[in-house]
């Protein structure tokens, strides 16, 4: 821990500010620290209608860049030109996992064209399930591993997530565009379209571990051993994944506090087995 | 110099401090009404300033929250997805709290465009360069608008478009802290779509001041500082005017009334003046005069002791220590005076000592002097503890009993005699018997208007219980009885009490007295005579009468008044001499001799002689004495008349300025016999004619009894042998005759 303050101190990264637009009249920003050649470029992807400024990514990202790997943290844009705050549940959500799964996709593309081969994807919270549903998708072949921190699925109140995502798919076929209110991750009301919230309410308990099933070679979770937000048994669950597990003893959801040393410890103890790599 | 009481001094310092509280009242007063003039001034001027920086805080406000709203994430999600737009500005502007109740926002393409239909647009261009902030008047309402850009990133590169925030400007700045304006009346002169830079908004505000509470505070003070530092004045000087009215004023006028009373000889009681004071000077003058006082009221009481000690001996006897006669006429006088307002049974007691005369010529003053000293003791002793014994005359007592009836008199008179006869004379040596004679007179209750008679009904009573063998206690009311039976019913007692009552009733007749041996008439005896009823009464049918009641100075006086009458009208002869009988008692009598002086003016035409009869007891002898002296000196001849019956005539010879004797019809009677009595009358008259006495004889009837009197040398003569009393018309002619 101890080394990591030192090089924290010591290296003090440049990090520069990137822009894409990911759709028109939608710009979408991240923060790009180049880092050292032969390190695999991360791309962190933070929490649900968080920005990259969230300490957990951001402790993680700095240190990262400290360490001399090419970091690129983006912010969502969630459908928001230049977002750069986190987005409150009361607002109005059109953004999508589909939309948010093909900025990262932009992101991965604009580090190959920056000349990163090797990616390693890394994600906090919900960002890990955006990028399992990425990962879902036609992931890039440049995306080598993935390091999901606080791996959650999308949660609601389980008892009505069927009828609810029937009313959804309902109001889909009927092109019934007004507002849902429905508890989603965090959020108590999530104010959505319906077809932005049955894109996230879709990743459910199941979906997500089959997904990290399928791509339980590339994947290292850490969690937090006193993560009072996952569900039940969710732990076991993720081994029976398949999945490599890093459970940091007494560490909430975030990771943070003394517990951030070592979400950065096992990052870096990963990172380091894509390092030379090609 | 007109004088001022210490009380109106006190009384102008007390109105004077009243005077000062009120001017500095009044001058407080000006002074915070000035201040009031300042601050309102200043309050003014204060207004101003903090309207202007209120409204510059407002704009301010405005500005940073279109600030927020520009580079707020969903703002600029309306722009590019403005499918909820009405849902954002309605229901997200107000959960973000972005904006102020009452604020609203519309947000404009930079063509100026509204994203959505809008619920106001601002007056004006909206599409312009720097954020700006203005009122408006709009829809009656004055407003607040705030224009701000938004662009797609903060480095501003694409304008999204333009947001507008609406805030109605009377609630915004009424809403503010205002030490100076009353928001409420607060209000901006703007007219319909006017705009206006928010800096220039303080100039069209018209509002009213707010009350100064620190001028409310102030005058408050002010007031109740003016209020207490009266209530103070007032207070300390009616503290003041109490403390002078009862430490000075107060005991000064005390003492100054109690000086006026000491010179206007009211007397003051040494109490008034004995509480100490509190001022120490008052305290020496009070303590002055407390000792003058001290000083003075001994000194009256050993006035009042000498003058109680000279009252006592006034009204003392020296000889008897019993009360004296002035002591008696006071009582006396006091008692008749109350007795209408407070009836009451009351009776009188005279006492008159038996033969206390000879007692004295026997045994001489200073054992007649004891045996009144016994006799006043005893009867003290007799006498009840209230009642007082007087010594009214030589041996004659008295006393006034009140609350007494006559029989209970009579008892204390029966003790009054018991106590005498008990009494030691024989240590004296005294062998006779020594009593007293009581007369009682009794008023009763339901008749007070009798009381004025008592002492002379007591005399009455007296004197009748001084006759041989009479009770020697007597009331008066059985003599009365008595009197009505013998006296009082007869014809001379209704004459005699109607001749004293009217003049004219009794006449004088005058009978010849000769000078011997020559027979020559000399003077003419007056004997008085009542007409009544058309016929003369004589003497000795009224002469009785005259004694029982004691009228013997009334008789003489009414006598005198008679003589006076014949003598002014001269019918008698000059030259003719006139002899006046009067009785012992009325010699005593201060009147009946001021009448015979009065007609001594006669006694150059006519001699005049006094006739004094010795029947009767002379009790007053020293009186009578004097009396005779003065009378002599008025050229009256003195005769004893009588001589040879009644008392002491030997006393009366040696103690009284007689001039002649004249001897009774008795003893003259004699002298005609020859027999061992005739021998002493005669012995008796020569010897008298050789001491130089003129002798008298009277009731001479023939010529023997004449010539005897003659050489025994009797200087005159009288009798029916010579001539016998005539009326006064007669005499003219009977001295024509006797003259030869």
């Amino acid at each position: 821990m101890m080394v990591w303050l030192l090089m924290l101190l010591a290296t003090g990264a440049h990090a520069e500010r990137v822009r894409i637009v990911v759709r028109p009249g939608i710009d979408a920003s991240a923060e790009y620290t180049p880092g050292a050649s032969g390190k695999p470029a991360v791309l962190l992807v933070h929490g649900f209608l968080q920005t990259r400024d969230f300490p957990t990514v951001a402790t993680l990202a700095n240190a990262l860049a400290d360490a001399g790997y090419p970091t690129l943290a983006p912010n969502l844009s969630l459908g928001i030109p230049n977002r750069a705050q986190s987005l409150a549940c009361e607002a109005v959500h059109q953004h999508t996992m589909e939309g948010d799964s093909a900025e990262i996709a932009q992101w991965v593309g604009w580090l190959k064209a920056r000349g990163h081969q090797r990616i390693v994807l890394i994600g906090h919270s919900f960002g890990s399930l955006n990028i399992l549903a990425y990962l879902s998708g036609k992931p890039d072949p440049a995306v080598r591993g993935f390091i999901g921190a606080s791996l959650i699925e999308a949660q609601t109140d389980e008892r009505r997530r069927a009828e609810l995502l029937a009313t959804l798919r309902e109001r889909m076929r009927a092109d019934n565009a007004a507002l849902v209110r429905a508890p989603l991750s965090f959020c108590k009301a999530y104010t959505a379209t319906p077809a932005s919230l049955l894109s996230y309410l879709q990743w459910d308990r199941q979906r997500t571990l089959a997904a990290l099933a399928a791509h339980h070679d590339k994947a290292f979770l850490v969690m937090g051993g006193a993560d009072e937000r996952l569900s039940a048994r969710w732990l076991e669950a993720l081994g029976k994944a398949g999945a490599r597990v890093k459970v940091i003893g007494g560490a909430s959801h975030f990771l943070d506090g003394e517990h951030e040393f070592d979400l950065i410890d096992a990052t870096l103890s990963h990172l380091a087995l894509f390092d030379g790599k090609r | 110099m007109k004088r001022v009481a210490l009380r109106h001094l006190a009384l102008l310092f007390m109105a004077t401090l009243v005077g000062l509280t009120a001017v500095i009242g009044g001058f407080a007063y000006l002074k915070s009404r000035e201040l009031a003039a300042l601050v309102a001034q200043y309050s003014a001027t204060g207004a101003r300033r903090e309207l202007d920086a209120h409204i510059a805080r407002l704009a301010d406000a405005l500005h940073k929250r279109g600030e927020a709203l520009a580079r707020w994430d969903e703002t600029r999600l309306q722009f590019v997805s403005p499918e909820y737009y009405a849902f954002w500005r309605t229901q997200r502007v107000r959960d973000s709290g972005l904006l102020p109740a009452g604020a609203a926002v519309e947000l404009f393409r930079p063509g100026g465009e509204a994203l959505a239909s809008p619920r106001f647009i601002p007056p004006g261009r909206i599409a312009g360069g720097a954020p700006r902030t203005f009122a408006a008047q709009s829809g009656g309402r004055a407003w607040l608008f705030h224009v701000v850009a938004v662009h797609s990133d903060d480095n501003r590169q694409a304008l999204l478009g333009y947001g507008v925030i609406r805030e109605e400007l009377l609630p915004a700045v009424r809403q503010g802290n205002f030490h100076f304006i009353d928001p409420a009346t607060l209000d901006f002169a703007l007219a319909d779509g006017e705009m206006l830079d928010p800096r220039a908004l303080a100039a069209r505000a018209r509002f009213a001041l707010l009350p100064r509470e620190e001028q409310r505070l102030y005058e408050r003070l002010l007031t109740q500082t003016v209020l207490g530092l009266s209530g103070i004045l007032l207070f300390g000087a009616v503290l003041t005017f109490w403390i002078v009215n009862r430490l000075l004023v107060k005991p000064m006028r005390h003492l100054a009334r109690q000086i006026e009373r000491m010179r206007a000889n009211e007397g003051t009681p040494l109490r008034d003046l004995a509480k100490p004071l509190r001022v120490v000077e008052l305290e020496e003058i009070r303590s002055s005069l407390y000792e003058y006082q001290m000083q003075l009221a001994e000194l009256h009481g050993t006035l009042a002791i000498q003058n109680q000690v000279f009252r006592t001996q006034a009204r003392q006897d020296a000889l008897t220590r019993c009360h004296n006669r002035r002591a008696y006429e006071e009582d006396w006088s006091r008692l008749v005076e109350s007795l209408p307002a407070a009836p009451q049974d009351v009776a009188y007691l005279l006492f008159d000592c038996d033969r206390f005369k000879p007692i004295n010529d026997t045994y001489g003053h200073a054992k007649g002097d004891r045996v009144l000293v016994m006799i006043a003791d005893a009867l003290v002793m007799a006498l009840r503890a209230q009642d007082r014994l007087y010594r009214i005359g030589g041996d004659e007592f008295a006393t006034i009993l009140t609350h007494t009836t006559a029989a209970q008199a009579k008892q204390i008179a029966q003790r009054c005699q018991a106590m005498i006869e008990a009494a030691p004379f024989a240590e004296l040596g005294i062998t006779e018997p020594i009593a007293v004679s009581i007369g009682i007179a009794v008023c009763p209750r339901e008749a007070p208007e009798r009381i004025a008679a008592l002492p002379k009904q007591a005399d009455i009573a007296m004197y009748s219980a001084k006759q041989p063998g009479h009770h020697k206690i007597v009331l008066y009311d059985e003599v009365a009885r008595d009197a009505t039976d013998t006296l009082v019913a007869s014809r001379e007692t209704s004459a005699l009490f109607q001749a004293l009552a009217k003049p004219g009733m009794i006449e004088m007749a005058y009978q010849p007295i000769h000078a011997l041996p020559s027979r020559r008439l000399d003077y003419f005896e007056a004997l008085a005579r009542i007409r009544y009823a058309g016929e003369l009464l004589m003497p000795q049918g009224f002469l009785p009468v005259v004694a029982s009641r004691r009228l013997e100075a009334e008789f003489d006086l009414a006598v005198l008044m008679a003589i006076e009458g014949d003598l002014e009208s001269a019918q008698l002869p000059a030259g003719c001499g006139v002899s006046i009988n009067l009785s012992a008692q009325s010699l005593a009598r201060p009147e009946v001799v001021t009448q015979l002086l009065e007609l001594s003016r006669h006694a150059d035409r006519h001699p005049l002689m006094l006739e004094i009869t010795e029947t009767s007891l002379i009790t007053q002898i020293e009186d009578v004495r004097s009396y005779l002296d003065l009378l002599r000196s008025s050229h009256y001849k003195i005769a004893m008349d009588d001589f040879g019956t009644g008392y002491s005539p030997m006393r009366y010879l040696v103690d009284l300025p007689v001039d002649s004797v004249k001897f009774d019809i008795s003893l003259v009677r004699k002298l005609a016999e020859d027999d061992r009595a005739a021998r002493i009358v005669a012995d008796f008259a020569r010897m008298m004619a050789d001491a130089g006495y003129a002798l008298v004889a009277e009731g001479v009837e023939d010529e023997a009894v004449l010539a005897r009197v003659a050489a025994l040398g009797f200087a005159h003569v009288q009798g029916f042998l010579l001539g016998r009393p005539m009326p006064l018309a007669a005499l003219a002619q009977h001295c024509a005759r006797a003259q030869p």
